[in-house]
């Protein structure tokens, strides 16, 4: 078990190693990315131009940039953006992270409930027409592109209808602090919540009824119904704990990618200032310092529920252990 | 019917008398994000220089009012404005006496001298290229760290500091007014402060700053009026200037009362929307800033006047406007100088019926240039910004060069690249879209900024000249002009009108329009003063 | 026949003769799937009609700005571009949708260009990126996936390696940062040019992103079928690997590729206009339906339905996809799971 957490973790630092190098390198293959003119400011002589190139390291080889990065990254704690001069960059990611954690926090509650509520009704009413109509409306939820859902979910409650009783109520697009005001907060993201939970309770609701269907020909299940249960008990009591399993993983990583700054295009367009829109804000900017860090973030994210993930399987299921 | 009239007035008397506007209270601003390093003498951002204006003072200043005298120097820390002595190589400032910094600290001649060196030691933006007028100046820029800087000599005694000049400049009194000559406490640390807050002489200071959330200012309280013209008192007691919010949730906020004024671009799909029901909460102001297309005249195809000729000839500079809002928010041009600058002459060749102003394109003109140039055929590649209207501006271009016979392509890129992408000649830029804005109203920061051979370095980054033009006579005309404008600004600007139309002429870059600002407040914001310089001055407004 | 009954009927590897031809006769009796077919079909052939839509119906080019143009509405001439109607003349606006079967049935977008017109180009453009990329990302993802569970060894644990750090690279993140990157300048691989406007970059980005989440299963697969007792045997009797690899792991490789290839393409094409909305996919004058719901964006208060058609467009093609993928499944491999 020891063995198998030690592997996972040597196994994380070289992903990480590899996202970095990888992230590193694409910045300096890029054309016009080097900091020093922008950080000089419009107009600045060639020798000003130089005396910054030399301030902020940029005539060192790649290879000591990149370790002097990752030093002030990791160690010290104190690397600055190559935008806003003198921002630490660390202290940004960390800010941002609860309105990510917000936002995905509260799509999850609703995924998993409608995606629960749905699996079981088609589970329960497989090959009817209800089955059917709701394995067409998850469809459709999978097939929306995040970003149009949200232009039409803004089109509608921004604007023509914005002066309407129905959604009057609607705050202007942006983050509302919990501790600010926990009614804002609810109204601020009540609807990017649903804008981003709809996929997923198309994918989730697909894969639970798909398990709870193969689960209800299992043997166990026909002693639970020969024992006198109830269709509805059956679904609930056994079906359902043993399609669990799948369901749990399938959610660690997905929240695991989204709490990362997987939601980019949702924060994006709901101005909503998370990692994600921190990302895609320092990708815009080619800002590297900040995209390091909110790439390294997401990735730790990521390696992190697929450690959790494997080593929950290998509790489970002792064949995983000596894979 | 007439007395019905006669109400109305009354009840607007009565009600401009409860509504009278007051000081106090707090002015909330929001913007899109932060803008680089909170230090003034190296921050080189609209956003806060018209932030640094109410925090920070220089010995002179740009005066804090409306319309054109707003682009004035007036004294601040120094008592008066001097007459240069010495063919104009001299000048000697007396300093304000009982001025103190926000953290007590008295404004001292040694602070004086101290920030002069600190701006060549934080490397400032224009160091190099404006201050190094400065004896001694040159030598600061190339080696910082053991700045002297001989040229400036103070007499704490007299309380006088005096500047010696390499050669008369008739922009450094404007040069000593923008915040880059904000005079700082001398004890302030002589590299980039980032984020901390540096304590000033102006009627704000800094409570909290950060990148993140925003800046809370509030009043200075060592602080007393010695000038309303330099730096006025103000009104709000606080102002709260918010970032992260788009645009377009800015334009709703501000339309719901949360803040008093965005500083982004009012959205093209919003303007009707607020034109119409929030009439009386929109500013239009004209300012000194223009869109242009540079030509790279030593790469094919535009080393050839003729091909540069045709796209001046083929341009709808009308079509260009509405792609940025329409006529009230721009005016074609085909000229450098926006209609606002001293030395504005109005000045249009390539028009269908040439002369003061542009009026349609000419394609038989234009076809005939483009047949004698013989690059038919030729591809060209647009360099554009990805936002709008410089993305919108590229595509439409893209097609004029398409009908012209060139064979176009357009690559939008993101805004922080592009302005240093376009000006590095390795690049090999044929023709890009960008913009231009003053620093301070004066014709050579577009004329001798953007095409003086000094302004050209080749394979560099930062090579603002991105056409690559050098005419040694031209050059010599506008050194000329610097130097009569010190004291004969009239015939100093006639000879800019010359130097204007004789570049217009060489087809260097198509000039597109000429822009105004546009700017939303809240309904309960009074008394809007938009300054030339630094545009909306938040400390004049009122919002109790 | 009890569904497990079915499967345990199902033929075991190696695939017997007619398996394909019995997938292909399950696939014709589901109905759903081959309505999505139908609705497929009609999308791409209309697609393909756009420069007879543009010069016999909407008489324009969409890819020409027509900032001062006039056209016909109801019998008036009008501009295409006009000056909103406010007191202070501020903001031009597109014309909206004429809802006739004519020019500018959905309208102008900001350069006065025909919406209807572009939305039929830019599917050419969507489905084009969405097929090429597809291809390659499987045919990228079987090498490295045949190669690495076939091979096992360093083979194995170097490909696992760098599958695993592009893997743990979120998705979107990886697409945004090579197309920022690369929009720039292009792509230069050995002799090979991609301009940074031409369509193959958005296909190769695309194409690549999505290698590890097929070849982890392929690779899964095939280390599977390398241990089944029929491959041992062929072992054992002598058989060289290639032969192995070509008659015994391939074709089973590739029914679990077949089954893939819908939702990949529903995927990427999902992937592609979200990197064009954000203005770093499809580079102008191209266009494909995700720079047109960009376009729209600037529009969207204004003129709803240059957002809203290609929205249409992509739902309806991506769900077409997602159905025919659900019938291939079941027709070929009922266990096969694209994520994981």
């Amino acid at each position: 078990m020891l063995s198998t957490i030690i592997r996972r973790l040597v196994h994380m630092v070289f992903v990480l190693f590899g996202i970095t190098v990888l992230v590193f390198l694409i910045f300096f293959a890029t054309p016009g990315a080097n900091p020093a003119a922008r950080i000089a400011g419009r107009g600045a002589s060639p020798a000003t131009l130089a005396r910054v190139s030399a301030e902020f390291g940029l005539n060192k080889p790649l290879p000591v940039q990149y370790a002097l990065m990752m030093k002030r990254l990791f160690v010290t704690g104190n690397l600055t953006s190559f935008v806003n001069l003198g921002e630490k960059v660390v202290p940004q990611v960390l800010h941002a992270a609860p309105v990510t954690l917000s936002l995905v926090a509260g799509a999850a509650v609703i995924w998993i409930a409608f995606s629960v509520l749905i699996g079981l009704l088609a589970a329960a009413f497989r090959n009817t027409v209800i089955d059917r109509l709701l394995m067409i409306l998850t469809l459709i939820g999978i097939s929306m592109p995040v970003f149009w859902v949200a232009e039409m979910a803004n089109l509608i409650s921004q604007g023509a209808l914005h002066r309407t009783a129905l959604f009057s109520w609607v705050p202007p697009l942006g983050y509302i602090p919990l501790s600010q005001s926990p009614l804002g907060w609810f109204k601020a993201l009540i609807i990017p919540w649903f804008t981003l939970a709809i996929l997923y309770i198309g994918l989730y609701a697909r894969v639970l009824r798909a398990s709870l269907i193969e689960s209800l020909q299992e043997d166990y299940i026909r002693t639970a119904r020969a024992k006198g249960l109830s269709e509805r008990q059956v679904l609930t009591r056994h079906a359902l704990r043993t399609s669990l399993i799948s369901f749990v993983t399938l959610f660690g990583l997905d929240f695991g990618v989204l709490v990362g700054g997987g939601a980019l295009l949702t924060e994006v367009v709901f101005g909503l200032q998370g990692v994600g829109y921190l990302t895609y804000q320092a990708l815009e900017t080619l800002d590297l310092p900040m995209i390091m860090a909110t790439v390294i973030y997401a990735s730790v994210f990521v390696v992190l529920s697929n450690a959790a993930v494997d080593i929950l399987y290998a509790l489970v299921d002792p064949r995983v252990r000596d894979r | 019917m007439r007395r019905l009239a006669a109400l109305f007035l009354l009840l607007a008397g009565i009600g401009c008398g409860f509504a009278r506007a007051a000081p106090g209270g707090t002015l909330r601003l929001v913007t899109a994000s932060a803008s680089g390093s909170f230090d003034p003498q190296i921050n080189y951002t609209n956003r806060y220089w018209e932030i640094f204006q109410a925090m920070y003072d220089g010995l002179v200043s740009f005066a804090k009012t409306s319309g054109p005298e707003s682009f004035k120097v007036v004294p601040d820390l120094a008592t008066a404005i001097p007459a240069p002595a010495d063919h104009g190589t001299t000048y000697v400032f007396h300093l304000r006496p009982g001025i103190e910094f926000s953290n007590g600290e008295p404004v001292t001649v040694q602070a004086v001298v101290h920030s002069f060196r600190r701006l060549f030691r934080v490397n400032s933006p224009n160091a190099g290229t404006w201050y190094d007028v400065i004896i001694g100046g040159r030598r600061c820029a190339a080696h910082p760290r053991h700045c002297s800087l001989p040229g400036l000599v103070g007499n704490a005694a007299e309380g006088t500091v005096t500047f010696h000049l390499r050669h008369p400049d008739s922009e450094f009194l404007d040069q000593l007014a923008v915040p880059f000559a904000s005079i700082l406490p001398a004890d302030t640390p002589e590299h980039d402060m980032g984020t901390t807050p540096i304590p000033g002489t102006g009627a704000y200071m800094a409570r909290s700053y950060s990148p993140a959330s925003g800046i809370v200012l509030v009043r200075n309280p060592h602080f007393r009026e010695w000038s309303a013209a330099a730096q006025p008192g103000g009104f709000p007691d606080r102002i709260d200037y918010h970032f992260g919010l788009t645009a377009e949730a800015q334009v709703s906020a501000v339309e719901n009362g949360q803040y008093d004024w965005m500083f982004e671009d009012v959205p093209a799909d919003r303007l009707n929307e607020i034109a119409t029901r929030y009439t009386r909460q929109v500013h239009i102001n004209p300012v000194n800033y223009f869109f242009y297309l540079p030509m790279n005249i030593h790469i094919p195809p535009f080393n050839d006047k003729d091909a540069r000729l045709a796209v001046e000839y083929a341009v709808n500079r009308a079509s260009m406007v509405k792609l940025f809002g329409g006529p009230a928010l721009a005016a074609p041009t085909c000229q450098i100088l926006p209609p606002e600058m001293p030395g504005y002459r109005p000045y249009c060749p390539y028009t269908k019926n040439p002369g003061a102003k542009w009026s349609a394109p000419d394609w038989r003109k234009a076809r005939a240039y483009m047949k004698k140039s013989g690059m038919t055929g030729q591809p060209v590649t647009i360099i554009t910004e990805v936002q709008s209207p410089f993305r919108e501006i590229g595509i439409y271009l893209q097609s004029v060069l398409n009908r012209l016979g060139f064979r176009a392509s357009v690559k939008p890129l993101s805004p922080d690249i592009e302005f240093t992408y376009i000006q590095n000649s390795a690049n090999k830029v044929q023709i890009s879209v960008t913009d231009w804005a003053q620093d301070y109203a004066a014709p050579s920061d577009f004329l001798n900024v953007l095409f003086s051979c000094k302004s050209f370095h080749p394979a560099s980054d930062d090579s603002i000249n991105m056409t690559g033009f050098c005419d040694p006579a031209i050059d010599r005309e506008m050194q000329k002009a610097i130097v009569l404008s010190v004291r004969h600004p009239r015939q100093g600007d006639a000879l800019w009108a010359h130097v204007d139309h004789q570049i217009t002429r060489r087809a260097l870059v198509a000039s597109l329009f000429s822009v105004k600002k546009l700017d939303f407040v809240s309904a309960r914001l009074r008394n809007f003063t938009f300054s030339g310089e630094y545009f909306f001055l938040p400390q004049l407004a009122m919002v109790k | 026949m009890s569904a497990v009954a079915e499967k345990l009927a199902e033929p075991l590897p190696p695939p017997a003769a007619g398996y394909w031809a019995t997938a292909l006769r399950k696939l014709r009796r589901d109905r759903a799937a081959m309505a999505a077919l139908v609705v497929l079909a009609v999308i791409t052939l209309l697609c393909a009609l756009a420069p007879f839509y543009a010069r016999d119906v909407a008489h324009a080019d969409p890819f020409q700005s027509n900032l001062s143009g006039t056209t016909i509405v109801h019998g008036r001439r009008v501009e295409v571009l006009a000056p909103a109607d406010n007191p202070l003349h501020l903001g031009i606006e597109p014309i909206g949708p004429t809802w006739r079967f004519g020019p500018y049935m959905l309208g102008a977008d900001q350069q006065g260009r025909d919406v209807a017109a572009r939305l039929l180009y830019g599917g050419r453009n969507s489905l084009l990126i969405a097929f090429a990329s597809a291809a390659i990302c499987l045919i990228l993802a079987a090498l490295t996936g045949l190669a690495a569970g076939f091979f096992g060894g360093w083979t194995d644990r170097i490909i696992s390696a760098v599958l695993d750090v592009i893997w743990a690279f979120p998705v979107f993140l990886l697409a945004i940062s090579l197309s920022v990157v690369l929009i720039a300048h292009g792509v230069r691989i050995g002799p090979l040019l991609i301009d940074a406007s031409s369509l193959s970059l958005p296909i190769l980005i695309v194409g690549v992103i999505y290698v590890p989440y097929v070849a982890r299963p392929v690779r899964g697969r095939v280390i599977q079928l390398r241990e089944s007792e029929f491959v041992l045997a062929s072992v054992g009797l002598g058989v060289p690997p290639w032969r192995i690899l070509l008659i015994d792991i391939l074709p089973n490789v590739v029914s679990t590729l077949v089954v893939f290839a819908p939702l990949i393409v529903a995927l990427n094409m999902l992937t592609e206009s979200a990197l064009s909305f954000l203005s770093i996919g499809v580079q102008p004058p191209h266009a494909s339906w995700g720079t047109i719901i960009g376009n729209g964006e600037a529009l969207i208060y204004t003129r709803p339905m240059v957002a809203i058609a290609p929205g249409i467009a992509i739902v309806l093609t991506v769900l077409a996809l997602n159905i025919l993928g659900d019938g291939l499944r079941d027709a070929l491999d009922p266990r096969a799971k694209l994520r994981n």
